[in-house]
């Protein structure tokens, strides 16, 4: 094939990739072709060709950038946000808080913090799911670029009577360390702290909270699987899961100082390995989980 | 996990479109929405961002009728094709039950089909799910672009990349024609039900 042919090809496979969205593909024949024009002295009217090929680079690099420049997570229409809460509500036909819960955390997670934040707000009043639903509304708060507000909502339940003194330093050390992060020099009411737990603050602040756990099955109904469940609560490197009973087969055969190796760990920033020890199992005996396990982890290396 | 409802006799099911960005894996469900209406239930829904890419998922929910005293609904899902929506593609793809992957003919995204495979078999093992053991199958798409002196990839090429292991059931395709899109769908469809009814012996 001839570098006449051989451009034109190129620049056909170019547009088509191109109006199929592939742009760095696209990128890569336009590229090609416009080696072969420069380095081919036979072909005639160059300069036009170059500048024509070199405009058409120009509006692919545009619009390269406007789809890597483009919304992570826009605002959606209610009416998209209330299909993402109905959708991802896996838990609908077993628990109606725990629907919620999970309906708040995938619009959280699409990054619908507003409507989040309402619908964690309500959650609070829940008393199951008030520690994860209140980490959650700080965290919304903070997404949205208001750690003030967020500081000034654990201030009002640091006065209020609805947290346990544990519940709220565990919500303090979590907004301390993230507000710290962020640069942002506030300090919050310590409430009724034992002093043990001031002694272990330096530890906890050591761990990036974490929102999930993978725990690979090396015996038992499940052997050679790995199992995602939940973080439903976070203290320093004591990670305490809920397991659902129809997943209690799962976890059957764990035992209090089993040692856990490669476990996974998910985090709202990065995804790493560890490995860990079964601090605590026992069956919930009342409640609205009642029959579900609540499984601790302690996290002995990473 | 499907959801059955005993009282109702109703299996609501989840079929996830997965594969690379820009793939066709969209295409396929506009095509299913303007060709199977009568098993159409609601509205298309199609979150999109610039350039028509899918930001979050497409939804499309269909309903098949009664089978053997059941009523069977299902739920079409597509993941966001892009690397960087990692996050909402593992979300989608919790509790599915079938999965039509869809591969690009087109020879420059050959490593890209293999890396999104990849990244499927990863995350159905984060929810404890064998890709092995998953009912899966696989569309090859835009094979009409070879016609048009596009390179695409030959089927053998793209079944020794992609299928040499799973040998699971696998159909050219072109979605924006609407060739190998009920095929695949319907042949998905079978192998989840198939594999519901080991689970839950609804038709029993």
């Amino acid at each position: 094939m001839g570098d006449k042919e051989n451009i034109k090809r190129l620049l056909q496979e170019a547009e088509l990739y191109q109006g199929q969205g592939l742009l760095s593909e696209a990128r890569l024949k336009y590229d090609a072709a416009l080696d072969l024009i420069k380095n081919n002295p036979r072909i005639k009217n160059k300069e036009k060709l170059l500048a024509g090929l070199a405009k058409k680079i120009n509006m692919l690099e545009v619009n390269t950038q406007k789809v890597e420049m483009g919304p992570s997570s826009p605002e959606l229409s209610s009416r998209a946000q209330d299909l993402i809460q109905k959708l991802f509500s896996f838990s609908k036909e077993e628990s109606e808080e725990e629907a919620a819960l999970e309906g708040a955390l995938a619009l959280a997670k699409f990054g619908q913090f507003e409507r989040a934040l309402a619908e964690f707000n309500q959650l609070i009043a829940n008393e199951t799911h008030r520690l994860v639903a209140a980490k959650n509304v700080l965290r919304c708060h903070i997404a949205l670029d208001s750690e003030e507000l967020a500081g000034d909502k654990y201030e009002e339940w640091a006065k209020s009577d609805m947290f346990t003194h544990d519940q709220l330093e565990t919500l303090r050390v979590f907004m301390e360390q993230v507000l710290e992060s962020k640069g942002v020099d506030r300090k919050l009411t310590v409430v009724g702290v034992k002093a043990e737990a001031v002694v272990e603050e330096k530890k906890e602040e050591e761990f990036i909270d974490i929102s999930s756990i993978g725990i690979y099955l090396d015996s038992g109904p499940g052997k050679g699987k790995v199992v995602e469940f939940d973080v439903n609560f976070q203290s320093g490197n004591l990670l305490s899961l809920i397991v659902s009973k129809k997943d209690g087969t799962m976890i059957e055969h764990l035992a209090i100082d089993n040692q856990l190796e490669d476990l996974q760990f998910y985090s709202p920033i990065a995804i790493f390995n560890g490995s860990g020890v079964v601090a605590a199992k026992s069956e919930i005996k009342s409640g609205p989980k009642q029959g579900d396990y609540c499984l601790d982890i302690k996290i002995t290396s990473t | 996990m499907a959801i059955f409802n005993l009282k109702k006799r109703e299996i609501e099911c989840k079929i996830v479109y997965y594969g690379p960005g820009r793939g066709g894996k969209t295409t396929n469900l506009e095509y299913i929405f303007k060709t199977f209406r009568k098993q159409i239930t609601g509205e298309m829904v199609s979150i999109n961002t610039e350039g028509d890419r899918t930001l979050f998922f497409d939804f499309l929910p269909m309903g098949l009728g009664k089978i053997k005293g059941c009523e069977i609904k299902v739920q079409l899902y597509t993941v966001p094709g892009q690397v960087r929506y990692s996050s909402t593609r593992k979300l989608v793809l919790r509790g599915v039950d079938g999965i039509v992957f869809v591969a690009d003919s087109l020879e420059v995204r050959r490593e890209k089909n293999m890396l999104s495979l990849k990244d499927l078999q990863s995350n159905l093992k984060e929810y404890g799910l064998n890709i092995f053991k998953v009912p899966l199958v696989l569309q090859y798409n835009k094979r009409d672009l070879g016609e048009q002196d596009i390179p695409v990839m030959s089927i053998e090429q793209m079944d020794r990349d992609m299928n040499r292991q799973l040998k699971v059931p696998s159909f050219p395709g072109s979605a924006l024609k609407g060739d190998g899109v009920g095929v695949a769908l319907k042949e998905c469809m079978m192998l989840t039900l198939k594999s519901l009814q080991k689970e839950l012996k609804w038709a029993q």
